[in-house]
């Protein structure tokens, strides 16, 4: 019987995907482990082995197409195989291939001797496997709906055909047909609105559309997580002024000596890490009944990329050391960039630090990450006037705005924290003992 | 109201009906001279005498067999079998006697006789000694099977089972002899055959009963962490079933899981799933989901022990899943 081959969940979040690109077309044989296509997720874009061999019978999504865990992909087998058997056995949840025929004589004459001796025992066998002609055309699909979500959609009129299912691989639930029935997926034609507007010489303006953007994964996770976070976590702010002019110099220093470029972010992370160490209390969150203090430091760094936003870890950061953490660092927002990045490398951070500094931003509050209690936002080092002996000098000045929830943590707390991250990075030799 | 324990709500409803009614005794292993293994028959024997509080041998299909024929005669005996798991060697008596002679005797005869004790998994007995007797009793007709889970319950339905004309057995729970409860001072009883809700709720069905109820109740605590409204349903007696009250619940929240203390294979949970397919089947948005002991013999080791007991984080699981539910 050929296998069907499902859209795998790749990480933890993950609910939806798209091929960004399959690495083999129909007649390809395929052995278990090779990497038969890239799939992106809400994190990253993943290559995905298969778990089966056979012959690439059927593709059955194009690249590009957003679709649930669980949707059949394609169709791996021996050469001949019924492929419209195969996901009508299944529960007809599959889409069946467009264009087509299950028999397609081109591309299994290139299939091996072995597939070949594979297909004869199996048609021996099997007189079951019926040829392309018994079966023309698309088998009917079974829309996978709840019973509930059947009979409130015949007693609402909604047409489940034209409902997406948001339950287990695809399928239509109660509360699908009760929003489609709110929200009138059988509702009139949009009605153009008469427009009189014009300008002084009775021109009427130019009028275009709106224009819903397509989500990518990524997109979409950043828009649940923070409209969570914004909705749930009580946020307060801190903002501190750092004296960099120690900083500035000591970077100076590392850059003449050092084999890595050390970033002023770098520095960042690694006061971080050390000031939650001396302050527990920051490396906690509400986890909904109780504040959950973090047995380990481990810092999420935000990285912009094309899509949106990525915030990869530096695990254990309060045991690492400048070199240790700027190397990750460099590695993690260039991987990042590139979506070369693991689920793994990019969950499990306990304080996040985000710094728009390279914009030109002074300063600015950041969104907290929901399971973490706190996030740090970092503003650009600043040449700024400052009084110093009575006379006003000019000193290097960067602003940085820790954001808390204040359902964990008080103000006091958090500005301890802050003034425990200034001194140190005031007198920052102290950190590289 | 006065707090007790559910072996000191046992003790208090035989002892009740032993005063209301003379036909009424007690029978089974160390329930006299010991006080009772589990020491719900403590004081009975001082109170009744040995011809009302009997000790028996070891020897559970004899005195089963006894009890069958004293309730044949027109007494009213209540057989305490230490451990349900015992009551396998009386089980021909109980299927073949007890469950048929009613009908068998074209009704010359009726059975009350009441078959207690504590049934499923304590804490590390190991496989002969940790059984759920649900599936074998419920299995067949002629028997009404109960399960209790509070000192109230546990009362006010030994009172109904030891006056009723048929058969009826009365399961127990060894590691929950000692949770108290509120249970009324005046006489109260409970009618076979009603489930009782436990916690309410809007969201997702949590049918369970016995040894089950206070996982499925913890269970529910955490769901509503999740904003997950679990409405529990104890059902009390396992047969007759109270299918109404389980149909009304999942019409109203479109989901169900079953909490329980017991294996996979048919019984029961199979026997809810089932009704609530057949009856409610317009009704469901999502598969109905089972938390019971996984498809083997209880293992002796406390780590896998705990690994096949329905534990709340287990359940939890299930019913996020019933209630697709994504974290």
């Amino acid at each position: 019987m050929a296998k069907i081959v499902e859209l795998p969940r790749l990480s933890d979040t993950m609910e939806e995907g798209v091929i960004a690109s399959w690495h083999v077309k129909k007649g390809d044989k395929v052995k278990r482990g090779q990497v038969i296509a890239e799939i992106e997720t809400d994190k990253a874009t993943m290559e995905f082995e298969s778990f089966d061999a056979g012959e690439v019978l059927e593709l059955l999504v194009p690249e590009g197409e957003v679709m649930p865990i669980g949707t059949p992909i394609a169709v791996l087998g021996k050469a001949g195989e019924d492929v419209q058997a195969a996901l009508a056995a299944r529960g007809g949840e599959g889409k069946a291939p467009q264009g087509a025929a299950p028999h397609d004589g081109g591309a299994h004459a290139e299939a091996s001797d072995e597939a070949v001796e594979g297909s004869r025992s199996q048609q021996g066998d099997a007189p079951a496997a019926a040829p392309a002609e018994a079966s023309p055309g698309r088998v009917p699909d079974r829309i996978a709906a709840s019973p509930v979500a059947r009979r409130l959609a015949r007693e609402h009129g909604v047409d489940l055909t034209a409902i997406t299912g948001s339950g287990p691989h695809g399928r239509i639930v109660k509360s699908d047909v009760e929003a489609a029935a709110a929200g009138g997926v059988t509702a009139s034609p949009t009605v153009v609105a008469a427009s009189d507007e014009a300008d002084e010489r009775g021109r009427p303006f130019v009028r275009r559309p709106d224009e819903p953007q397509k989500l990518s994964q990524m997109r979409k996770a950043i828009a649940r997580r923070m409209g969570q976070a914004n909705a749930e976590i009580p946020h307060f702010y801190l903002t501190a002024v750092v004296d960099m002019d120690a900083a500035v110099g000591l970077r100076e220093q590392l850059k003449a000596v050092l084999p890595v470029k050390v970033s002023y972010n770098d520095l960042v992370l690694l006061a971080a890490a050390r000031a939650l160490v001396t302050h527990p209390e920051v490396n906690a969150y509400w986890d909904g009944q109780t504040i959950v203090r973090r047995g380990n430091v481990h810092l999420g760094m935000a990285v912009a990329v094309d899509e949106g936003l990525i915030v990869p870890v530096i695990r254990y950061a309060d045991q690492k050391g400048l070199l240790e953490i700027a190397e990750q660092a460099r590695d993690l927002g260039l991987r990042g960039r590139d979506k070369q990045l693991r689920p793994e490398e990019m969950s499990g951070s306990t304080f996040t630090v985000s710094n728009l500094g390279m914009f030109g931003i002074d300063q600015f509050a950041a969104v907290i990450n929901p399971g973490e209690g706190a996030i740090l936002a970092v503003g650009a080092i600043a040449d700024t006037v400052v009084p110093k002996g009575g006379e006003l000098v000019v000193g290097k000045r960067m602003k940085m705005t820790l954001a808390c929830d204040h359902r964990a943590m008080d103000g006091a707390s958090g500005a301890k924290f802050l003034a425990t991250m200034r001194d140190l990075l005031e007198k920052p030799l102290a950190m590289l003992a | 109201m006065t707090v007790l324990q559910i072996r000191e709500a046992l003790r208090a409803a035989i002892d009740e009906e032993m005063a209301r009614d003379d036909r009424v005794f007690v029978m089974g292993e160390e329930v006299g001279h010991y006080d009772g293994a589990y020491k719900v028959t403590e004081g009975l024997l001082a109170k009744y005498g040995e011809q009302r509080v009997v000790d028996t041998p070891i020897a559970e299909a004899g005195f089963a067999g006894v009890g069958i024929g004293a309730a044949m005669a027109g007494l009213r005996p209540i057989v305490e079998f230490m451990t349900f798991n015992f009551s396998a060697v009386a089980f021909d008596q109980i299927l073949n006697n007890a469950a048929k002679l009613r009908q068998l005797s074209n009704g010359q005869f009726t059975l009350p006789i009441v078959f207690r004790g504590p049934n499923a998994a304590a804490h590390m007995l190991s496989s002969t000694h940790s059984q759920a007797f649900e599936s074998f009793y419920c299995g067949f007709p002629g028997v009404k099977v109960i399960s209790v889970a509070t000192p109230y319950d546990a009362k006010g339905l030994l009172k109904s089972a030891i006056r009723d004309d048929n058969p009826v057995l009365f399961f127990e729970s060894e590691v929950m002899y000692s949770v108290k409860g509120e249970v009324p001072d005046e006489e109260y009883l409970i009618p076979i055959g009603k489930a009782d809700i436990k916690r309410p709720g809007e969201g997702i069905t949590v049918i369970t009963w016995g040894q089950g109820v206070p996982v499925a109740l913890a269970a529910a605590e955490l769901a509503a962490r999740d904003g997950l409204d679990c409405e529990v349903i104890d059902l009390r007696t396992l047969r007759p079933l109270d299918d109404e009250a389980v149909l009304a619940s999942v019409r109203k929240t479109n989901r169900a899981v079953l909490v329980y203390h017991g294996w996979p294979y048919g019984g029961t949970g199979a026997e809810v799933s089932d009704r609530i397919q057949r009856l409610a089947f317009d009704h469901l948005d999502a598969p109905i989901e089972r938390v019971c002991y996984d498809d083997v013999n209880m293992p002796y080791a406390e780590n896998l022990e705990q690994l096949v007991i329905p534990s709340p984080e287990r359940a939890l699981e299930v019913i996020r899943k019933v209630a697709y539910y994504r974290i």
